[in-house]
């Protein structure tokens, strides 16, 4: 494997491999790799069930985001080796990854920060945007907490709030 | 100065006006983020809906509504940002 630092996020309609994903960062310099995967939870909300996740993405606009995101993540730890996201597009069902991300590090506590922050990061600033499909067959769009431009708690949405 | 732009509508606003994309003529440029944002509403007020809880992106950066100053070229993409839910 070339020891350029690498940086991937792809967006993908199919069910995401953890393994593909730890694959692409793995280095001989590295001794940590730190994984993150979020996966659909089966939420109630108001009664409802939710059955699953309708994911979409500004596209180019992602590739330029994430860019920013990893010289940032590079200039706060700059062990950092490899970055590498995939998130999936369009319908997620509940218990499938939504978001699968690994990072490589020489030593273990560079890489556990920056996978933290990387998710952080990506929830305030990558354009994707998920809905809630409930067993009702009504659906709502969610907002992040960490998106500067979501409604404050004491704020009107008709949307509900993502607090995890 | 005017330009032709490219709006992309994304999530709640594609559901709000209808549309994934427009083609939007005569857009004076330069313009405040808060003049174009008032363009968009007049052409789909039910956008309305998302005041205060938007941010527009323009050359794929976001920018605030408010008294930011953007210039548009010919062919330029505006897109309509709600409130991001990555992850």
């Amino acid at each position: 494997m070339s020891e350029d630092p690498r940086e991937v996020i792809r967006l993908s309609r199919d069910w995401l491999s953890v393994q593909e994903v730890v694959d692409s960062v793995s280095s001989s310099s590295c001794g940590a790799i730190s994984v993150f995967i979020g996966t659909t939870r089966e939420d109630q909300v108001d009664g409802r069930k939710v059955v699953g996740l309708e994911y979409e993405a500004y596209e180019s606009m992602v590739q330029s985001e994430f860019s920013k995101l990893c010289d940032d993540i590079r200039a706060r730890w700059p062990s950092v080796t490899h970055v590498c996201v995939h998130h999936r597009l369009g319908w997620v069902k509940v218990g499938e990854a939504s978001v699968v991300m690994a990072i490589s590090s020489p030593h273990r506590h560079d890489g556990q920060l920056a996978i933290q922050h990387c998710i952080s990061q990506l929830k305030a600033t990558v354009p994707i945007w998920k809905k809630e499909v409930y067993d009702t067959q009504e659906a709502s769009w969610k907002v992040n907490s960490e998106c500067s431009w979501s409604p404050g708690p004491d704020e009107t949405s008709s949307e509900s709030q993502n607090l995890k | 100065m005017t330009a032709q732009v490219i709006v992309l509508y994304f999530a709640k606003s594609a559901e709000l006006s209808g549309l994934k994309e427009e083609e939007l003529v005569a857009v004076p440029t330069p313009i405040s983020s808060e003049d174009l944002w008032g363009l968009l509403l007049q052409k789909h007020p039910r956008l309305v809906a998302l005041q205060g809880q938007v941010v527009l992106a323009v050359h794929q950066q976001y920018v605030a509504i408010g008294d930011q100053l953007v210039t548009l070229a010919d062919g330029d993409e505006v897109a309509v940002v709600p409130p991001l839910s990555g992850g």
